[in-house]
Protein backbone atom coordinates (compact mmCIF):
# COMPACT_ATOMS: atom_id res chain seq x y z
CA UNK A 1 0.00 0.00 0.00
CA UNK A 2 1.23 3.49 -0.85
CA UNK A 3 1.25 6.59 1.30
CA UNK A 4 -1.53 8.93 0.16
CA UNK A 5 0.69 11.96 0.69
CA UNK A 6 4.10 11.02 -0.71
CA UNK A 7 3.59 7.72 -2.55
CA UNK A 8 6.12 5.93 -0.31
CA UNK A 9 5.45 2.69 1.53
CA UNK A 10 2.49 3.00 3.93
CA UNK A 11 2.87 1.70 7.47
CA UNK A 12 -0.79 2.14 8.42
CA UNK A 13 -4.05 1.82 6.54
CA UNK A 14 -6.89 3.94 7.94
CA UNK A 15 -9.85 2.52 6.07
CA UNK A 16 -12.30 4.98 7.65
CA UNK A 17 -10.40 7.79 5.90
CA UNK A 18 -9.59 5.70 2.82
CA UNK A 19 -5.98 6.64 3.49
CA UNK A 20 -2.67 4.89 4.05
CA UNK A 21 0.32 6.86 5.36
CA UNK A 22 4.06 6.28 5.64
CA UNK A 23 5.85 6.68 8.98
CA UNK A 24 6.91 10.31 8.49
CA UNK A 25 3.55 11.48 7.15
CA UNK A 26 1.60 9.62 9.84
CA UNK A 27 3.79 11.16 12.59
CA UNK A 28 3.09 14.57 11.10
CA UNK A 29 -0.61 13.98 10.41
CA UNK A 30 -1.62 12.80 13.90
CA UNK A 31 -0.36 15.85 15.88
CA UNK A 32 -1.72 18.17 13.14
CA UNK A 33 -5.15 16.59 13.43
CA UNK A 34 -4.94 16.75 17.23
CA UNK A 35 -4.18 20.47 17.03
CA UNK A 36 -7.10 20.94 14.62
CA UNK A 37 -9.55 19.27 17.02
CA UNK A 38 -8.16 21.13 20.05
CA UNK A 39 -8.90 24.39 18.22
CA UNK A 40 -12.22 23.34 16.72
CA UNK A 41 -13.58 22.16 20.07
CA UNK A 42 -11.98 25.13 21.92
CA UNK A 43 -10.32 22.74 24.36
CA UNK A 44 -7.46 25.00 25.50
CA UNK A 45 -4.96 27.58 24.32
CA UNK A 46 -1.16 27.83 24.44
CA UNK A 47 -1.47 30.22 27.41
CA UNK A 48 -3.27 27.72 29.58
CA UNK A 49 -1.77 25.18 31.98
CA UNK A 50 -2.77 21.60 31.17
CA UNK A 51 -2.70 18.60 33.49
CA UNK A 52 -2.54 15.32 31.56
CA UNK A 53 -3.79 12.23 33.39
CA UNK A 54 -1.14 9.63 32.54
CA UNK A 55 -1.58 5.92 33.24
CA UNK A 56 1.53 4.55 31.54
CA UNK A 57 -0.67 3.21 28.74
CA UNK A 58 -0.32 4.05 25.05
CA UNK A 59 -3.04 6.69 24.78
CA UNK A 60 -2.12 8.96 27.68
CA UNK A 61 1.62 8.80 26.93
CA UNK A 62 0.94 9.54 23.25
CA UNK A 63 -1.26 12.47 24.24
CA UNK A 64 1.38 13.90 26.55
CA UNK A 65 4.01 13.42 23.85
CA UNK A 66 1.92 15.24 21.23
CA UNK A 67 1.00 18.14 23.51
CA UNK A 68 4.69 18.53 24.24
CA UNK A 69 5.54 18.46 20.51
CA UNK A 70 2.80 20.98 19.77
CA UNK A 71 4.27 23.36 22.35
CA UNK A 72 1.62 23.26 25.08
CA UNK A 73 2.37 23.69 28.80
CA UNK A 74 1.41 20.16 29.79
CA UNK A 75 2.35 18.50 33.07
CA UNK A 76 1.49 14.91 33.95
CA UNK A 77 -0.36 13.25 36.80
CA UNK A 78 0.18 9.60 37.65
CA UNK A 79 -2.00 7.90 40.28
CA UNK A 80 -0.28 4.88 41.85
CA UNK A 81 -3.16 2.57 42.73
CA UNK A 82 -1.11 -0.34 44.07
CA UNK A 83 -2.45 -2.94 41.64
CA UNK A 84 0.55 -5.22 41.88
CA UNK A 85 -0.83 -8.67 42.45
CA UNK A 86 0.91 -11.04 40.08
CA UNK A 87 2.19 -8.81 37.28
CA UNK A 88 3.35 -5.61 39.07
CA UNK A 89 0.92 -3.64 36.94
CA UNK A 90 1.04 -0.37 38.88
CA UNK A 91 4.75 -0.34 39.66
CA UNK A 92 5.63 -1.09 36.03
CA UNK A 93 3.27 1.56 34.63
CA UNK A 94 4.68 4.09 37.14
CA UNK A 95 8.23 3.23 36.09
CA UNK A 96 7.37 3.73 32.41
CA UNK A 97 5.60 7.02 33.10
CA UNK A 98 8.49 8.36 35.20
CA UNK A 99 11.02 7.34 32.57
CA UNK A 100 8.94 9.02 29.86
CA UNK A 101 8.76 12.26 31.87
CA UNK A 102 12.41 12.20 32.85
CA UNK A 103 13.62 11.58 29.26
CA UNK A 104 11.70 14.68 28.09
CA UNK A 105 12.28 16.79 31.19
CA UNK A 106 8.53 17.01 31.85
CA UNK A 107 6.92 17.74 35.20
CA UNK A 108 5.07 14.78 36.71
CA UNK A 109 2.85 14.74 39.82
CA UNK A 110 2.52 11.36 41.51
CA UNK A 111 -0.32 10.50 43.89
CA UNK A 112 0.29 7.30 45.82
CA UNK A 113 -2.83 5.73 47.31
CA UNK A 114 -0.92 3.70 49.88
CA UNK A 115 1.29 6.50 51.20
CA UNK A 116 -1.23 9.34 50.75
CA UNK A 117 -4.38 7.53 51.93
CA UNK A 118 -3.04 4.45 53.71
CA UNK A 119 -4.84 1.98 51.44
CA UNK A 120 -4.30 0.59 47.96
CA UNK A 121 -7.06 0.23 45.38
CA UNK A 122 -7.49 -3.58 45.56
CA UNK A 123 -7.92 -3.40 49.36
CA UNK A 124 -10.21 -0.39 49.11
CA UNK A 125 -12.36 -2.22 46.56
CA UNK A 126 -12.61 -5.31 48.74
CA UNK A 127 -13.58 -3.32 51.81
CA UNK A 128 -16.34 -1.24 50.26
CA UNK A 129 -19.70 -2.20 48.82
CA UNK A 130 -19.08 -0.09 45.71
CA UNK A 131 -15.93 -1.95 44.72
CA UNK A 132 -16.50 -5.46 46.05
CA UNK A 133 -17.78 -6.88 42.77
CA UNK A 134 -16.46 -4.18 40.49
CA UNK A 135 -13.13 -2.60 41.47
CA UNK A 136 -13.21 -0.50 38.25
CA UNK A 137 -16.01 1.53 39.83
CA UNK A 138 -13.85 2.41 42.88
CA UNK A 139 -10.89 3.03 40.58
CA UNK A 140 -12.86 5.50 38.45
CA UNK A 141 -14.06 7.33 41.53
CA UNK A 142 -10.54 7.59 42.99
CA UNK A 143 -9.12 8.82 39.68
CA UNK A 144 -11.83 11.48 39.15
CA UNK A 145 -11.40 12.75 42.71
CA UNK A 146 -7.61 12.89 42.60
CA UNK A 147 -7.42 14.39 39.11
CA UNK A 148 -9.72 17.21 40.13
CA UNK A 149 -7.87 17.73 43.43
CA UNK A 150 -4.45 18.06 41.79
CA UNK A 151 -5.84 20.28 39.01
CA UNK A 152 -7.41 22.58 41.61
CA UNK A 153 -4.54 22.57 44.16
CA UNK A 154 -1.88 23.33 41.54
CA UNK A 155 -3.90 25.85 39.52
CA UNK A 156 -4.29 23.97 36.23
CA UNK A 157 -6.77 25.42 33.76
CA UNK A 158 -7.74 22.13 32.21
CA UNK A 159 -7.52 18.40 32.74
CA UNK A 160 -6.77 16.28 29.65
CA UNK A 161 -7.31 12.54 29.38
CA UNK A 162 -6.22 10.09 26.68
CA UNK A 163 -9.66 8.70 25.79
CA UNK A 164 -9.67 7.69 22.14
CA UNK A 165 -12.56 7.16 19.74
CA UNK A 166 -12.88 3.46 20.61
CA UNK A 167 -13.26 4.40 24.29
CA UNK A 168 -15.91 6.99 23.43
CA UNK A 169 -17.77 4.71 21.01
CA UNK A 170 -17.80 1.86 23.56
CA UNK A 171 -19.11 4.20 26.26
CA UNK A 172 -21.77 5.55 23.91
CA UNK A 173 -22.74 2.00 22.94
CA UNK A 174 -23.08 1.01 26.59
CA UNK A 175 -25.08 4.10 27.52
CA UNK A 176 -27.34 3.68 24.50
CA UNK A 177 -28.00 0.00 25.23
CA UNK A 178 -29.22 1.09 28.65
CA UNK A 179 -30.72 4.40 27.48
CA UNK A 180 -28.71 6.03 30.20
CA UNK A 181 -29.91 9.56 29.54
CA UNK A 182 -27.96 11.37 32.23
CA UNK A 183 -24.68 9.87 31.00
CA UNK A 184 -25.54 10.44 27.34
CA UNK A 185 -26.20 14.10 27.97
CA UNK A 186 -22.80 14.54 29.63
CA UNK A 187 -20.72 12.60 27.09
CA UNK A 188 -18.67 15.12 25.15
CA UNK A 189 -14.98 15.72 24.33
CA UNK A 190 -15.14 18.98 26.30
CA UNK A 191 -16.82 19.41 29.67
CA UNK A 192 -16.78 23.01 30.82
CA UNK A 193 -15.43 24.05 34.21
CA UNK A 194 -18.22 24.15 36.75
CA UNK A 195 -18.47 24.94 40.47
CA UNK A 196 -15.00 23.72 41.41
CA UNK A 197 -14.84 20.96 38.81
CA UNK A 198 -11.96 21.50 36.39
CA UNK A 199 -12.60 21.68 32.65
CA UNK A 200 -12.10 18.21 31.18
CA UNK A 201 -11.03 17.53 27.60
CA UNK A 202 -10.32 14.49 25.43
CA UNK A 203 -8.05 15.62 22.58
CA UNK A 204 -7.77 12.09 21.09
CA UNK A 205 -11.53 11.60 20.71
CA UNK A 206 -11.31 11.37 16.91
CA UNK A 207 -8.55 8.74 16.72
CA UNK A 208 -8.95 4.99 16.66
CA UNK A 209 -7.18 3.02 19.36
CA UNK A 210 -5.18 1.36 16.58
CA UNK A 211 -3.78 4.71 15.46
CA UNK A 212 -2.67 5.52 18.98
CA UNK A 213 -0.89 2.16 19.28
CA UNK A 214 0.80 2.82 15.92
CA UNK A 215 1.85 6.31 17.05
CA UNK A 216 3.50 5.09 20.28
CA UNK A 217 5.28 2.31 18.41
CA UNK A 218 6.52 4.62 15.66
CA UNK A 219 7.65 7.21 18.21
CA UNK A 220 9.47 4.54 20.21
CA UNK A 221 7.41 5.23 23.34
CA UNK A 222 7.48 2.32 25.76
CA UNK A 223 4.09 1.76 27.39
CA UNK A 224 2.44 -0.83 29.61
CA UNK A 225 1.20 -3.46 27.20
CA UNK A 226 -0.35 -5.75 29.78
CA UNK A 227 -3.99 -5.22 30.59
CA UNK A 228 -4.99 -4.10 34.08
CA UNK A 229 -5.87 -7.44 35.79
CA UNK A 230 -9.21 -5.97 36.87
CA UNK A 231 -10.13 -4.92 33.32
CA UNK A 232 -9.68 -8.37 31.74
CA UNK A 233 -12.92 -9.47 30.14
CA UNK A 234 -14.57 -6.15 30.99
CA UNK A 235 -17.79 -5.11 29.30
CA UNK A 236 -16.06 -2.16 27.63
CA UNK A 237 -13.57 -4.56 26.02
CA UNK A 238 -16.44 -6.72 24.75
CA UNK A 239 -18.15 -3.66 23.29
CA UNK A 240 -14.92 -2.59 21.59
CA UNK A 241 -14.61 -6.02 20.00
CA UNK A 242 -18.21 -5.87 18.79
CA UNK A 243 -17.68 -2.42 17.33
CA UNK A 244 -14.50 -3.61 15.60
CA UNK A 245 -16.47 -6.39 13.92
CA UNK A 246 -18.87 -3.76 12.66
CA UNK A 247 -15.97 -1.56 11.58
CA UNK A 248 -14.43 -4.45 9.68
CA UNK A 249 -17.59 -4.84 7.58
CA UNK A 250 -18.34 -1.12 7.38
CA UNK A 251 -15.20 1.04 7.58
CA UNK A 252 -16.02 4.28 9.39
CA UNK A 253 -18.84 2.77 11.46
CA UNK A 254 -17.19 3.69 14.78
CA UNK A 255 -16.31 7.25 13.90
CA UNK A 256 -19.77 7.87 12.41
CA UNK A 257 -21.46 6.38 15.45
CA UNK A 258 -19.73 8.82 17.77
CA UNK A 259 -19.41 11.96 15.66
CA UNK A 260 -23.01 11.76 14.45
CA UNK A 261 -24.08 11.44 18.07
CA UNK A 262 -22.22 14.69 18.80
CA UNK A 263 -23.86 16.36 15.80
CA UNK A 264 -27.31 15.16 16.83
CA UNK A 265 -26.73 16.51 20.33
CA UNK A 266 -25.70 19.85 18.89
CA UNK A 267 -28.90 19.93 16.84
CA UNK A 268 -30.97 19.38 19.97
CA UNK A 269 -31.44 15.62 20.26
CA UNK A 270 -31.54 16.11 24.00
CA UNK A 271 -33.51 18.68 25.94
CA UNK A 272 -31.65 21.07 28.23
CA UNK A 273 -30.57 19.11 31.31
CA UNK A 274 -32.75 19.55 34.35
CA UNK A 275 -31.31 19.74 37.87
CA UNK A 276 -32.48 16.15 38.28
CA UNK A 277 -29.96 15.12 35.63
CA UNK A 278 -27.23 17.64 36.39
CA UNK A 279 -27.67 18.26 40.10
CA UNK A 280 -26.55 21.29 42.04
CA UNK A 281 -23.11 20.96 43.57
CA UNK A 282 -22.13 21.50 47.19
CA UNK A 283 -18.77 21.51 48.92
CA UNK A 284 -17.69 18.33 50.70
CA UNK A 285 -16.92 19.29 54.33
CA UNK A 286 -14.03 16.82 54.44
CA UNK A 287 -12.02 17.33 51.22
CA UNK A 288 -13.49 20.63 49.98
CA UNK A 289 -14.27 19.24 46.53
CA UNK A 290 -17.62 19.75 44.79
CA UNK A 291 -20.22 17.02 45.21
CA UNK A 292 -23.89 16.49 44.46
CA UNK A 293 -24.28 14.98 47.95
CA UNK A 294 -25.42 17.24 50.76
CA UNK A 295 -22.78 15.91 53.19
CA UNK A 296 -19.59 13.96 52.45
CA UNK A 297 -18.69 13.35 48.81
CA UNK A 298 -18.71 9.78 47.46
CA UNK A 299 -14.90 9.54 47.66
CA UNK A 300 -14.78 10.60 51.32
CA UNK A 301 -17.69 8.29 52.18
CA UNK A 302 -15.86 5.41 50.54
CA UNK A 303 -12.62 6.19 52.43
CA UNK A 304 -14.55 6.52 55.70
CA UNK A 305 -16.22 3.13 55.20
CA UNK A 306 -12.92 1.46 54.39
CA UNK A 307 -11.33 2.71 57.61
CA UNK A 308 -14.27 1.76 59.83
CA UNK B 1 7.88 -29.28 2.43
CA UNK B 2 5.21 -26.66 3.15
CA UNK B 3 6.43 -23.05 3.13
CA UNK B 4 5.29 -21.20 6.22
CA UNK B 5 5.54 -17.92 8.12
CA UNK B 6 4.97 -17.36 11.83
CA UNK B 7 2.47 -14.97 13.38
CA UNK B 8 2.72 -14.14 17.08
CA UNK B 9 -0.06 -12.56 19.13
CA UNK B 10 0.63 -12.18 22.87
CA UNK B 11 1.71 -15.67 24.00
CA UNK B 12 0.26 -17.50 20.98
CA UNK B 13 2.23 -18.57 17.95
CA UNK B 14 0.62 -19.53 14.65
CA UNK B 15 2.20 -21.19 11.61
CA UNK B 16 0.56 -19.89 8.43
CA UNK B 17 1.07 -20.50 4.75
CA UNK B 18 3.64 -18.17 3.18
CA UNK B 19 2.90 -16.50 -0.13
CA UNK B 20 -0.51 -15.05 0.71
CA UNK B 21 -1.20 -11.62 2.13
CA UNK B 22 -1.23 -10.86 5.82
CA UNK B 23 -4.90 -9.94 5.43
CA UNK B 24 -5.74 -13.44 4.25
CA UNK B 25 -3.71 -14.99 7.08
CA UNK B 26 -5.51 -12.86 9.67
CA UNK B 27 -8.88 -13.85 8.22
CA UNK B 28 -7.95 -17.54 8.47
CA UNK B 29 -6.88 -17.05 12.08
CA UNK B 30 -10.12 -15.10 12.75
CA UNK B 31 -8.18 -12.06 13.94
CA UNK B 32 -9.71 -8.71 13.06
CA UNK B 33 -7.16 -6.34 11.46
CA UNK B 34 -8.96 -3.56 13.35
CA UNK B 35 -7.82 -5.01 16.68
CA UNK B 36 -4.08 -5.32 15.94
CA UNK B 37 -1.12 -3.62 14.33
CA UNK B 38 1.38 -5.74 12.45
CA UNK B 39 5.11 -5.54 12.97
CA UNK B 40 7.87 -7.13 10.87
CA UNK B 41 11.47 -6.74 12.05
CA UNK B 42 10.43 -3.82 14.25
CA UNK B 43 8.67 -2.01 11.37
CA UNK B 44 4.93 -1.48 11.02
CA UNK B 45 3.42 -3.04 7.91
CA UNK B 46 -0.02 -2.95 6.29
CA UNK B 47 -2.14 -6.05 5.74
CA UNK B 48 -1.56 -6.16 1.98
CA UNK B 49 2.05 -7.31 2.54
CA UNK B 50 2.80 -10.81 1.29
CA UNK B 51 4.09 -13.23 3.87
CA UNK B 52 7.56 -14.48 3.07
CA UNK B 53 8.76 -17.96 3.90
CA UNK B 54 10.37 -18.25 7.33
CA UNK B 55 9.57 -14.71 8.48
CA UNK B 56 7.85 -13.79 11.75
CA UNK B 57 5.13 -11.16 12.09
CA UNK B 58 4.36 -9.85 15.53
CA UNK B 59 0.81 -8.62 16.15
CA UNK B 60 0.33 -5.91 18.75
CA UNK B 61 -3.12 -5.99 20.32
CA UNK B 62 -4.53 -2.47 20.46
CA UNK B 63 -7.62 -2.93 22.62
CA UNK B 64 -7.37 -1.83 26.23
CA UNK B 65 -10.29 -2.13 28.59
CA UNK B 66 -11.35 -0.66 31.90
Amino acid sequence: MKCKKCGGKAVINMRQHNMGLCKDDFLQWLPEQTQKHIEKQKMFTFDEKILVAVSGGKDSLALWDMLNILGYQADGLYIALGIDEGISYSSESQRLTEEFASARDLNLHVVNMTSDYGIDLPTLAKETKRGRDKPCSSCGLVKRHEMNRIARDFGYDVLATGHNLDDEAATLFSNTLQWNGDYLIRQHPVLAERDGLARKVKPLFRFYEREMAAYTLLRGIEYIYEECPFAEGSTSTQYKELLNQLEHEHPGAKIHFFTKFLSAKKKGLFAEPTTEIVPELHICPSCGQPTSALKLCTFCRMMEKSSS
Amino acid sequence: MKKTSTIILRDKKYEVKAGSTLRVALRRLEILPESVICVRDGELITEDNILQEGETIKLVSVISGG
